[in-house]
């Protein structure tokens, strides 16, 4: 814990050095965030909501993150029921009488922002429950808060959607929920449970018991998850009629069978290039697991050929929340994200491990990481629609399109640039921040 | 072929030099003008070695080997072609040398090997090929060991051979003493015969009930009729590779850091049946029982320290042994270990050789100690360790005598493909740059700030100035451009 500690104050004393030059940039980079429209507000309008409940929203600018990466200037997004029904330019459309409309035409209409590595599911009295080295049966859905001030920080930060997990003090903590940022019930916020199950390749749960290194870690994880591989593999067998034998119900493995249907994916701390690419192989390549690579710092962008190999519709890589490797040996710093990148890695996004990094600050994370080199529309895409692909909700969240979920932030420009804040923040369709109407939070 | 781009890209992750082995390396090469020691054969002045998909295809004196048409032919005229040098025991590729627990013998090196460890690199630049990756002997009964190509991303790319040897340790643990350590040894082997017998009667009664009949027999008899029904896959991995180690599939590796270390040594491997695949790994005083491992027939792996030091409790003299020397005469075949740590020339395997030859030890014994015995003691002599048509073409190419401490290691070949050019280590050239005095880097770095400040100053007079004879030309070539 106090190494983390010390991490987590080195991390903001570069970030704050970093990020006083990433506005300078970022700012100058994006003509198109028009700095000046920080100074106006947005106008909101709320009309008695009928049988199904419209709202219109008018947007100076809509980055939609769907396939074909339309920007749209000058568009509406249309809502019923918490469902997106229309992206369209403004021009030439007519709202319904009595359907509620925000008017955001000098701001930018951002989809939720994703975040794959949250720690504050019970406001973090629930980090660890570090019984074995690999604990299977955990669930952090048991913890799930929904109106934390974790929660209202994540809105403040245009946070939507987040992956509660927990830590890392062994190698197998339990499973992660998918939760929406705003809601009042459990039930209500929760999108999936199982959200992921959490692995730890290493560093951290080297400190169990009286200590454990990478053969023992390995060995005894791939132990555990081979054992749920042919749990869900008997069950198959079963359910298929190829066997007659009715497995015994296990309430410890039984939450693996969507990890092994592929209905969710595992989300590994792993780092550096040795962990890294344990996870690869071990878990991605030969037990056939869909993976999240959580924090993927400390050099581990060496694997990048790795990742290209294993296929990155297996491996979805999120960095975060280090910005920067400073390489001893070569006396060089490299960008993390940047070298990523740069090793053609697509499927890029980036992450906080809230509260190591405060939620808020989720865009900061990935103006530093443009700092470093990396692309920012790229970057926009790692905060949405790519953290919607890692978490596999990509169906759900994560861009603006029909069909998908209404969740938005209204952004005074360009997220990326740290100069921009969240006017706005919309969940399924509800408001569940407003600066103006709650005042500036933090 | 899949490995080679990876391996090649492998050189670009350690050396971060992206450019020098990108292309796919030619499938066939000739190696021509060197002095080639081959280890095992006569050594050839001016020699052609001919490497075909990674296969040695053809040895012999320059001129008298026909190269194929379409091989691609380096000139190593003046250099020095050794097999490459095998790093006989090794947990610094690690990221520890040993697990808590005393008895380990489910864990494999596979799962802690680190690829990008600056280990292998600095291995690479040493001349060695292949590094025998091993638990250390701060154990009782440690993983399983594997061969690996210090080039590689992946630990399936590395691996040369898995499944070799297993860490056995006479010598006491960290914390315990020998009693502790040994009943442990003891004690192990105790309940794989207990694991095995509940095993084989419960496969007895297993078999008995799919045929429908009882199992009337005494216990003893159920085990005794159910150790054949036993199958591989029945076994778990600890019980498994304890088994493979008695049929001698893994051979143990058994550490003994002391003379009085030995005797146990024999005595339980033998209990087991496995002295016949025993390899004695030697520290402190273990020469002092030399006699009694050259009793065995079995060879021995020398730590990196050659030199033992004791001084004399009585007359307070130090006396110095030279390690390999005691067992060269005893007999007994050895593998010399170079030293990771430290600053010391003991990093190198030649040093090693050279000193074995500086202490009376034959020079041919000496060279085969860094190559060709490591290979015999893991069971790859049919493919490495020495240069001989057939082999893995893993060749290390010298500037002059391997025993000379001035020769350098210009290249190394692993499967034939180029892994290392001195010529392109960058992180080598760095390290010898670094040499430079503070000073002279600020005057260097003065030069060249001194152009630019200039040239901001829009003062191009100043900026010849300021620039000595080579800088003339660029600053020249700034104004045109303005």
């Amino acid at each position: 814990m106090n190494r983390d500690r010390y991490q987590f104050r080195l991390q903001r004393l570069l970030g704050a050095a970093a990020i006083g030059a990433a506005c300078f940039t970022a700012s100058a980079d994006s003509s198109t965030a028009e700095a000046e429209s920080v100074e106006t507000k947005t106008n909101v309008t709320t009309q008695k909501a009928d049988a199904i409940d419209v709202l219109v929203i008018y947007a100076g600018k809509v980055t939609t993150m769907d396939g074909d990466d339309r920007v749209i200037n000058n568009a509406v997004v249309v809502v019923e029921d918490g469902k997106i029904v229309e992206v369209r330019k403004a021009k030439g459309y007519k709202e319904p009488k009595d359907a509620e409309v925000i008017d955001a035409r000098d701001s930018w209409l951002v989809p939720g922002i994703v975040e794959l590595h949250n720690h504050t599911a019970g406001a973090l009295r629930d980090l660890n429950d570090s019984v074995y080295l690999t604990n299977p049966g955990l669930r952090t859905l048991e913890i799930v808060a929904p109106e934390t001030e974790e929660v209202r920080r994540a809105q403040v930060g245009g946070v939507t959607a987040a992956m509660l997990i927990p830590g890392s003090g062994t190698n197998m903590s339990g499973f992660g929920t998918l939760v929406k940022m705003g809601g009042s019930s459990v039930d209500e916020v929760v999108m999936r449970a199982p959200g992921s199950i959490k692995i730890a390749q290493a560093g951290n749960p080297e400190g169990y018991w009286f200590g454990v290194g990478r053969s023992f870690m390995n060995y005894n994880t791939r132990q555990t998850l081979e054992e749920a591989k042919a749990y869900h593999e008997a069950w198959v067998a079963y359910e298929n009629g190829e066997s007659e034998e009715k497995p015994e119900y296990s309430i410890v493995f039984d939450d693996f069978r969507g990890l092994f249907a592929r209905e969710y994916p595992a989300t590994v701390h792993t780092q550096a290039y040795q962990l890294v690419m344990t996870t690869i192989d071990m878990l991605a390549n030969k037990l056939g697991i869909r993976v999240v690579l959580d924090h993927s710092t400390i050099g581990a962008f060496r694997t990048a050929q790795l990742v290209a190999e294993a296929g990155e519709e297996n491996v979805i890589t999120m960095v975060g929340p280090r910005a920067l490797y400073f390489d001893r040996m070569d006396r060089r710093i490299f960008g993390e994200v940047a070298r990523w990148h740069l090793g053609g890695v697509n499927r890029l996004g980036i992450n906080t491990d809230a509260p190591v990094v405060p939620q808020e600050e989720l865009t900061n994370q990935a103006a530093l990481a443009v700092w470093l080199g990396w692309e920012p529309y790229k970057a926009l895409r790692g905060l949405t629609i790519v953290g919607a692909e890692a978490a596999m909700a990509e169906d759900q969240i994560g861009s603006i399109e029909a069909g998908k979920d209404a969740d938005f932030g209204i952004w005074t420009g360009n997220p990326v640039d740290p100069t921009s804040w969240v006017k706005m923040t919309i969940v399924n369709g509800k408001v569940v921040y407003d600066a103006e109407r709650d005042g500036r939070r933090f | 072929m899949k490995l080679m781009y990876p391996l090649a890209a492998a050189i670009a992750v350690c050396a971060m030099s992206s450019s020098t082995l990108a292309q796919m390396p030619p499938s066939k090469i000739a190696l021509s003008g060197a002095r080639i020691i081959p280890i095992i054969g006569d050594e050839i002045e001016e020699g052609t070695i001919v490497i075909e998909r990674g296969k040695i295809t053809a040895i012999g004196v320059m001129g008298e080997v026909d190269i194929p048409f379409d091989a691609m032919e380096m000139d190593l005229e003046g250099m020095v072609i050794m097999p490459g040098f095998i790093h006989a025991a090794s947990a610094d590729g690690l990221d520890r040398d040993n697990e808590s627990l005393p008895v380990t013998p489910y864990l494999d090196v596979y799962d802690a090997v680190d690829p990008s460890s600056l280990f292998f690199e600095q291995a690479l630049r040493s001349g060695i090929t292949a590094v025998h990756v091993i638990q250390g002997p701060n154990t009782v009964i440690g993983g399983v060991s594997r061969l690996v190509r210090p080039i590689g991303l992946s630990m399936d790319e590395m691996s040369i051979r898995g499944d070799l040897a297993m860490v056995i340790s006479t010598s006491p643990r960290n914390g315990f003493d020998r009693m502790a350590q040994l009943a442990t040894l003891r004690e192990a082997f105790i309940d794989l015969d207990n694991a095995i017998d509940s095993l084989a009667e419960r496969r007895y009664e297993e078999e008995q009930e799919k045929k429908d009949e009882d199992v009337n027999v005494s216990p003893q008899e159920a085990r005794d009729l159910g150790r054949e029904l036993i199958r591989d896959e029945d076994y778990n991995d600890g019980v498994y590779n304890l088994v493979r180690l008695r049929r001698g599939e893994l051979s143990p590796w058994v550490y003994t850091g002391a003379a009085m270390d030995v005797a146990p040594a024999i005595e339980i491997m033998g209990s087991q049946d496995v002295l016949e695949n025993t390899v004695f790994v030697v520290g402190g005083d273990a020469h002092k029982a030399s006699g009694q491992i050259a009793s065995t027939g079995r060879p021995v792996v020398l730590g990196p320290n050659l030199l033992y030091r004791e001084r004399d409790p009585m007359t307070g003299r130090l006396d110095e042994v030279f390690v390999p020397k005691q067992f060269h005469d005893a007999g007994v075949t050895f593998a010399l270990l170079p030293s990771q740590s430290g600053a010391f020339a003991e990093r190198y395997p030649t040093f090693q050789a050279a000193q074995c030859v500086r202490n009376g030890i034959p020079r041919q014994t000496a060279l085969e100690a860094i190559t060709i015995n490591a290979a015999n003691m893991l069971g790859v002599g049919d493919s490495l360790g020495s240069i001989e048509v057939g082999k893995t073409a893993n060749l290390v190419v010298l500037s002059g005598d391997p025993l000379d401490f001035n020769s350098w290691v210009e290249k190394s070949f692993i499967d034939g493909i180029l892994a290392y050019d001195r010529e392109k280590d960058t992180r080598l050239k760095q390290l010898l740059d670094a040499g430079k005095s503070g000073e002279e880097e600020a005057e260097d770095e003065a030069e060249e700030n001194g152009d630019e400040a200039a040239d901001a100053a829009e003062a191009p007079a100043d900026a010849e100035t300021g620039g000595d004879a080579g800088s003339d030309g660029d600053g020249s070539g700034n104004g045109e451009g303005r």
